[in-house]
């Protein structure tokens, strides 16, 4: 091995827009990927917590959370999933469009996904404002059936958290949905899709949160 | 695109790298403090690693110390009580979460798992970046926490005494310590997609140094693990600012949740703690005993299945907290389990002596202290995984012997060892090895009159956290510490001579040690990219030969001034 | 390092059945809720959400196309989140059940 100065060190035969470590972009991409679920992983345990605070919750309580939950409304949580179950769908069609190098194509519809998003916060808001009203908010004003005020206070508390951080992953969500959106139409990044395909994935992790939140706060007891 | 890498020759033993470029390496390569700031080089991102965990240590430190004097003397005379409450806590915080669990980890790991695989950098580097921040980040915090009175809790935080009764800061230390999560979090999918992705050719899994598959295993505990510890915090803040009855028994909670989520995480991390450890040990009885490890493979599987037995045995920190007696039976069981691949290991350490030409050079001795007093810790764990033995013993100084010893005896000086090792690599110097050697048995001897004394005084019933004892306990904990005083001068030795040797110390080569890896095969200090050529792999690892010692080697006490 | 091409995406009608499969889950699981089954409404709906959320893995998250290191990732974080409920349940169930 000959010595060597450091203006001579070999550097790579880098193709532009590979990060430093990375020989190829196709290693990149398996990278990133892997990273992506890696970091869903973690998500999964983080959130997973919650959903078991739940359960043994609900198995100690079962008449305050049937109670509880029918507090809920089953009319905007429903429309509400619908809304998420959408977007997902839109999501995917982008990153299918941006994988395909359709880039107004994936602009729009990562546009549409934001668009779907906001309208889920939106409604979310409008249920807080609703359950504020009717006075379900812990520690602002709550009352409930003293019965079963304790079990319902736990329903509730474990509601605005689970929906709170899942709000913030979800706005999280749109914001990328927005950056993507806008650098596919700009279409100036080299192998955009890869990182839209991991955008889709977060997405998609928020979409699978809510799709086990719902029947936990809305369908305990509808019967 | 692929790199066309020209065969090194394996980077086995007898390979002269060139001497060490030390004016054009990674450290000289920017010597602002703005470079250093914003750099995204794993190497110099260990360095950054490396003073915030060391700051921290001593300041972990200087509690203990607090707490040993006080200790001295049976009546609580130095201190209050409510100061003691904080001083073993913030004592427990620091050392826990912002020194052992990020030390190997992110000092040695960062810099050495990219060398040792043949990858110029980890898969992230700006993410490598953001993880040292977020660690400032949660030390911040946590510093905040101290300069406003400290907090009195426990590093375990139990509710619902630190939800609904503490009167002290304990939010700085929730947000200091969920900050610092997602630092481990981040640095541990980092090295899990490095190892998966990033290995030169030929660098299959089982060619792989056994330190890489200790800091994939710790990583993948890291990203599974943490994440609960996280949303574990938040519940707690959230029944302590919001009064949300999740712990509390009067609001219907039931405070064995805290302890059930607290240790999910809690023993795990103490896996953490030991894993990458147990790597550096491997790397350096190889080296100083001029052999291959001894069974190769089953300490790889012996790893993993630590790792994963790891997360079964939490309830063993419960087992007179009121967790139901099958609950105990089955943790107790899975706890008793766990001892067999650490045991496994130990056997093959030591038979990867035999034969072979042990050299007794510092870091050797670290390394033999580790595999002793982590066998003598390892073993008190199984009295305290026995269910009736642990009635009696937990909550005494008996337990508090038992993690020392596998945490200081047995990780600190895994570290240390693992420091002298590679500060040739790291720094491109060489230090004096009669100092470090010195150190080591100040640390050792120190060690075990701190330690060893403690162990007597929990079987004779002595509890833990109590900042006075009745008077028959005073011999014992006057020689722990006094041993505290000797093993204080063990950590503050190396301060003068490592310290010493960035300025005086004689240039290194690049493979003073006639080490096996890949690390070995670059300059010492290595250049910003790694190497000059990436490396191709087609030897196994640990290529040792004991009886041929090559004329070259350089042993580190010919190389001082 | 290289790896092939990677796979042309799936045509958009997959997506769109997919997404109908989902609403029609949807429906059910919330029709489903209002008809008196005592403990068997937790189980339909936990059932459909695990199916719904299949869909949204295969479908649109592609754990099947995905490296099988993606799906042993994938897959343990759920086997880890089971670890921790199974093994506190053996306190839980035998305390407080």
């Amino acid at each position: 091995m000959s010595a060597t100065t450091a203006t001579s060190v070999q550097r790579q035969a880098c193709a532009p827009g590979v990060a430093k470590p990375f020989h190829d972009a196709a290693q990149q991409a398996d990278a990133a990927a892997l990273g992506m679920w890696l970091f869903l992983a973690s998500e999964i345990l983080f959130f997973g917590v919650l959903f078991f605070v739940y359960a043994l919750a609900r198995a100690h309580l079962p008449e305050a959370f049937a109670a509880a939950s029918r507090q809920t409304s089953f009319v905007l949580g429903t429309a509400n999933t619908a809304v998420l179950l959408t977007s997902s769908f839109t999501m995917a069609a982008a990153v299918r469009a941006a994988q395909l190098r359709r880039h107004g194509a994936a602009a729009l519809l990562l546009l549409i996904t934001a668009a779907l998003g906001v309208a889920f916060s939106g409604i979310k808001l409008t249920e807080y404002a609703l359950d504020y009203r009717h006075h379900l908010v812990p520690l602002l004003d709550f009352a409930f059936d003293p019965r079963l005020a304790r079990g319902a206070l736990a329903f509730f508390w474990l509601y605005f958290t689970t929906t709170g951080l899942h709000l913030v992953h979800l706005t999280i969500g749109i914001g990328l949905a927005l950056t993507f959106a806008w650098r596919e139409w700009r279409r100036r990044t080299p192998r955009l899709h890869e990182q839209v395909e991991n955008v889709g994935l977060y997405w998609h992790f928020v979409d699978l949160v809510w799709i086990f939140l719902y029947p936990c706060l809305y369908l305990v007891s509808r019967a | 695109m692929s790199e066309m890498a020209t065969p090194l020759p394996a980077a086995g033993p007898y390979v002269t790298a060139p001497r060490g470029h030390l004016d054009q390496s990674y450290l000289t390569a920017g010597m602002t403090l703005r470079s250093w700031l914003t750099t995204t080089d794993h190497k110099r991102i260990a360095i950054l690693y490396a003073v915030a965990i060391t700051t921290f240590f001593f300041i972990g430190g200087v509690a203990a110390t607090l707490i040993r004097i006080e200790l001295a003397t049976p009546a609580g005379d130095l201190v209050s009580a409510e100061t003691y409450n904080k001083l073993f806590t913030m004592h427990g915080v620091v050392m826990v979460w912002f020194f052992l669990i990020p030390s190997i980890p992110a000092t040695l790991g960062n810099f050495l798992v990219p060398l040792m695989i043949g990858a110029r950098d980890l898969a992230f580097p700006r993410l490598n970046l953001a993880s040292w921040y977020l660690y400032v980040a949660g030390a911040l915090f946590t510093l905040v926490a101290l300069v406003l009175g400290g907090v009195d809790t426990g590093w375990t935080f139990y509710a619902p005494y630190s939800s609904l009764y503490s009167n002290t800061h304990v939010f700085y230390v929730l947000a200091g310590v969920f900050v610092v999560g997602f630092s481990s979090i981040l640095t541990g999918i980092n090295f899990i997609v490095s190892v998966h992705t990033l290995r030169a050719p030929g660098m299959h899994w089982f060619r792989l140094p056994l330190f890489i598959w200790a800091q994939y295993a710790t990583a993948a505990i890291l990203v599974l693990a943490t994440p609960v510890l996280a949303m574990t915090l938040v519940l707690l803040g959230l029944e302590r600012f919001l009064g949300v009855g999740i712990f509390d028994p009067a609001l219907g909670g039931d405070p064995l949740l805290f302890q059930h989520l607290f240790w999910f995480y809690s023993h795990p991390a103490v896996y953490v703690m030991v894993l990458p450890a147990m790597g550096v040990v491997s790397e350096l009885f190889a080296c100083y005993s001029r052999n291959p490890i001894f069974g190769y493979r089953t300490m790889a599987y012996a790893i993993v299945a630590i790792a994963v037995i790891g997360f079964l045995v939490w309830g063993h920190h419960m087992f007179v907290s009121g967790q139901s007696t099958m609950a105990g039976a089955v943790f107790s069981l899975l706890t008793f389990l766990v001892a067999i691949p650490s045991a496994i290991k130990v056997f093959n350490w030591t038979a990867t002596l035999w034969h072979g030409r042990v050299r007794y050079d510092a870091p050797m001795l670290y390394a033999l202290g580790f595999v002793g007093l982590f066998t003598v810790g390892g073993m008190t764990g199984l009295f305290l995984a026995s269910l009736a033995l642990d009635v009696h013993l937990t909550d005494t100084y008996f337990v508090v012997a038992h993690f020392h010893y596998i945490m200081v005896g047995g990780s600190v000086s895994a570290y240390l060892g693992g420091i002298h090792f590679w500060w040739p690599k790291i720094t491109g110097r060489l230090y004096s090895d009669r100092w470090a050697r010195v150190a080591a048995i100040l640390l050792f001897v120190g060690f075990n009159f701190t330690f060893f004394p403690q162990y007597l005084l929990g079987v004779q019933g002595m509890p833990r956290r109590y900042y006075e004892y009745p008077a028959e306990f005073q011999t014992l904990n006057v020689l722990s510490s006094a041993g505290a005083v000797i093993l204080a001068l063990g950590y503050l030795l190396p301060l003068l001579y490592l310290g010493w040797s960035l300025f005086r110390g004689a240039r290194a080569p690049g493979n003073p040690w006639q080490a096996t890896g890949l690390e070995w095969s670059t300059t010492s200090p290595p250049p910003v990219d790694n190497f000059d050529t990436l490396p191709i792999v087609d030897a196994p690892p640990y290529d040792y030969r004991p009886n041929v010692i090559p004329p070259d080697v350089i042993s580190a006490r010919e190389g001082t001034h | 390092m290289s790896r092939p091409p990677a796979a042309p995406p799936p045509p958009l009608r997959h997506y769109v059945w997919t997404w109908l499969a989902l609403l029609l889950l949807l429906a059910l699981t919330a029709a489903s809720a209002w008809v008196p089954m005592g403990a068997f409404n937790l189980a339909v709906n936990l059932a459909i959400a695990l199916g719904k959320a299949l869909l949204v893995a295969f479908m649109y998250m592609h754990v099947r196309r995905g490296t099988p290191m993606i799906r042993v990732f994938a897959l343990a974080g759920l086997m880890w989140l089971a670890l921790l409920a199974t093994l506190s349940l053996t306190d839980f169930a035998v305390r407080l059940g």
